[in-house]
């Protein structure tokens, strides 16, 4: 099968996850849900071999320009979500990654493979630096999600009067630990991102800060993390703020990957 | 058959006069046995309702009431008249089911029935009441029970204040093991709702009020520690749940206490504390409410909360009633293929058929006969017939009343050519 075959059998698979929350936020009743996982993870295992086939079809690793960016991302942000949900069997956090991963292979579906030829792509800092990257971007996603979850459901638990959220979502505790945790991981990744995207542009064009608009938004996103860390630090407890921290550093972290997706990679600033 | 009453027909104060005690349960199985004349008897009795199940010959259900009636007795009997209720064959089958799903609960979905009805139909058993039939009954219909409570939402979300209470502790704290539980005052509901907190692994602090008496018996209850009024700020500030229940006229956890509690230790305020203040008139500022982190519900909050958790199981009981009706209708199945009665009937026919048909080549072989040889032809074959039946009917009825697999039904018409 062609990639383009697999990532239509991937999008129907996830199409599964989009279905349940549709059902789930009407009726509030729990009839899908062992069977979303498990079309998940099928659509998982499609996606996979699409992405493989893929890199073969390209000769470089598939995460150059919006077509492989969003097919990638959202491979790791459903990645992120089995690893979460083995640890934690968290399934609210479906609601978020579902339509995500759905929209995101939608894209992937409508848009055609960058054909980019560049020396650059042939670099062994490609699939290392982008790995680390959208691995960081789905950690932070993640984070992202369950800080949403946190401020909506602190907002159902004020309100006095819970409505289909608040039985949807889980404790303001497990969003916070969650989001806490996933932040944790991301900023690793971010980091060891970050490092290794300095070197890649080292070594290709002998700079390592080029001053494009990508690494000033990486750093920026950087910054919040630190913050963010800080503040949940002293007491465990991260709470509204970080929850809104977390929210502000994903924002970033979307501006920098629509930047690299859309003007791809490195090859754009060595012109 | 089924007779009994239950909340929807009696008050409160005949309930508790009909209620039995778990010891004199089994005298009384005894006695409904004997004196009802019941093949098989159960007597569930639970706050609200007080039934009899049995089983018997056609015409027992009116004993059964009558023995009912007759038990409650005294000058009560009027009223047990009035309010109770008779149920037989497919109704009171159906009725079993709905009671052990807790559909006819007075809170649908409540857990403990389940419970209930499982213990009845032990100690049923262990009085050796309980046959083949109301056997199966219990089976069936707590089998069909659990499926209610796992696969619809019945038995989710709580409906009462002080579960209420807890389920939105947890929805703030997720594991309530080590939360620090402070109870300010030592009233009856503070006390109930402290319970489930502490069970489910949470430390309490009482604080007394004039008397320390009182709050240190509590503390004592609950395996926590008690502590003097004037300590509020220092408690409040290691608490994330407090619930205050005085009976005090006017405000006694101001603004100005949370805020010191909240800013007492660094960081402390980013945590969440959920403040429950169940007093009539309220004991907590209301305005605290505005403060982050902090999530104030009173007795009206928590209330509505039980009430809307109360309409989500509503909306999940159409579900869980057509579960249960599904299962009664397929027991009911498998107790016509139990059904001896058509075959009985069947192999009377079929001898009936028989002599006829033998008695007109008689005739023909014979010739005319004089009416006492007509006679003794009829008084002897019939009696041949009859003789052979005689054996097999016997033992059919027991079959049936032993409860016996439906394939043995089939087994006997095959060879019996029917």
């Amino acid at each position: 099968m062609s990639a383009q075959g697999y990532l239509l059998l991937t999008l129907a698979f996830y199409a599964v996850g989009v279905l349940h929350v549709l059902f789930h936020a009407t009726t509030r009743r729990r009839l899908l849900s062992s069977w979303t996982v498990t079309a998940t993870l099928a659509g998982f295992a499609f996606h996979t071999a699409g992405l493989s086939q893929r890199w073969t079809e390209a000769g470089h690793f598939p995460s150059v320009g919006l077509h492989d960016g969003v097919s990638l991302l959202a491979w790791t942000i459903v990645l992120a979500f089995l690893a979460t949900y083995i640890r934690t069997r968290l399934e609210a956090l479906g609601l978020a990654v579902y339509p995500v991963a759905f929209g995101l292979m939608l894209i992937a579906n409508l848009t055609a493979p960058s054909e980019a030829v560049d020396p650059i792509l042939k670099s062994l800092f490609l699939p290392i630096h982008t790995t680390l990257a959208f691995c960081g971007y789905a950690a932070l996603f993640v984070a992202f999600a369950m800080g949403l979850a946190y401020l909506v459901q602190e907002r159902e638990l004020k309100s006095r009067s819970p409505h289909t959220f608040y039985y949807l979502i889980p404790s303001l505790e497990a969003c916070d630990t969650i989001s806490g945790r996933s932040v944790m991981v991301g900023f690793g990744f971010l980091t060891l991102a970050i490092v290794t995207g300095l070197l890649w542009s080292h070594s290709a064009r002998g700079r390592y800060w080029t001053g494009d608009a990508k690494e000033w938004s990486a750093v920026a996103a950087w910054i919040i993390y630190v913050a963010l860390i800080l503040a949940r630090r002293r007491t465990g407890w991260g709470g509204r703020r970080a929850a809104l921290l977390g929210i502000a550093g994903f924002a970033v972290v979307v501006f920098t990957f629509t930047w690299v997706a859309l003007f791809p990679g490195v090859a754009d600033a060595a012109r | 058959m089924v007779v009994g009453v239950s909340h929807r027909t009696a008050p409160l104060a005949l309930r508790e006069r009909l209620a039995i005690g778990r010891d004199h349960l089994p005298a009384m199985l005894q006695r409904l046995r004997a004196e009802a004349g019941l093949a098989e008897a159960m007597l569930l009795s639970t706050c609200n309702r007080v039934e009899v199940y049995g089983r018997g010959d056609d015409g027992v259900d009116a004993q059964a009431l009558d023995w009912f009636t007759a038990v409650a007795g005294g000058p009560a009997r009027d009223e047990v008249v009035a309010s109770v209720y008779r149920l037989i064959g497919a109704a009171a089958i159906r009725h079993a089911f709905r009671v052990a799903a807790s559909l006819e609960s007075m809170v649908i979905g409540e857990p403990q029935i389940l419970g209930q009805v499982k213990e009845a139909y032990q100690v049923a058993e262990e009085a050796g009441t309980l046959g083949s039939t109301l056997n199966a009954l219990r089976n069936r219909s707590l089998a069909a029970a659990k499926r209610a409570r796992s696969e619809t939402g019945i038995g989710k979300n709580a409906v009462s204040v002080s579960y209420v209470a807890v389920e939105l502790a947890r929805k703030i704290f997720g594991e309530l093991k080590d939360k620090n539980v402070l109870l300010v005052g030592a009233g009856k509901m503070s006390e109930l709702a402290a319970r489930h907190l502490v069970r489910s692994g949470a430390r309490a602090t009482v604080l007394g009020g004039r008397t320390i008496g009182k709050a240190e018996d509590l503390a004592a209850a609950l395996g926590g520690r008690a502590a003097a009024f004037e300590t509020l700020r220092e408690e409040m500030a290691v608490a994330d749940i407090v619930i205050s229940g005085t009976a005090a006229a006017g405000t006694v956890i101001r603004r100005d206490d949370v805020l010191s509690a909240r800013n007492a230790k660094r960081g402390r305020h980013k945590r969440p504390l959920f403040l429950i203040d169940i007093a009539v008139p309220r004991d907590i500022e209301p305005t605290v409410r505005q403060m982050e982190g902090v999530f104030l519900y009173d007795l009206d909050d928590l209330k509505s909360v039980a009430e809307a958790n109360l309409r989500l199981r509503m909306r999940e009981a159409a579900a869980a009633e057509a579960l249960v009706d599904a299962e009664v209708g397929e027991f009911l199945e498998w107790q016509k293929s139990l059904d001896v009665v058509p075959l009985l009937v069947e192999l009377r026919r079929r001898g009936e058929e028989i002599r006829r048909a033998e008695i007109e080549k008689a005739r023909a072989r014979l010739g005319a006969l004089t009416p006492e040889q007509e006679q003794a032809l009829e008084a002897a074959t019939t009696a041949i017939v009859n003789k052979m039946l005689h054996g097999p009917t016997v033992q059919l009825k027991e079959l049936a009343r032993d409860g016996h697999p439906p394939e043995l039904i089939g087994l006997i018409r095959r060879l019996l050519g029917l």
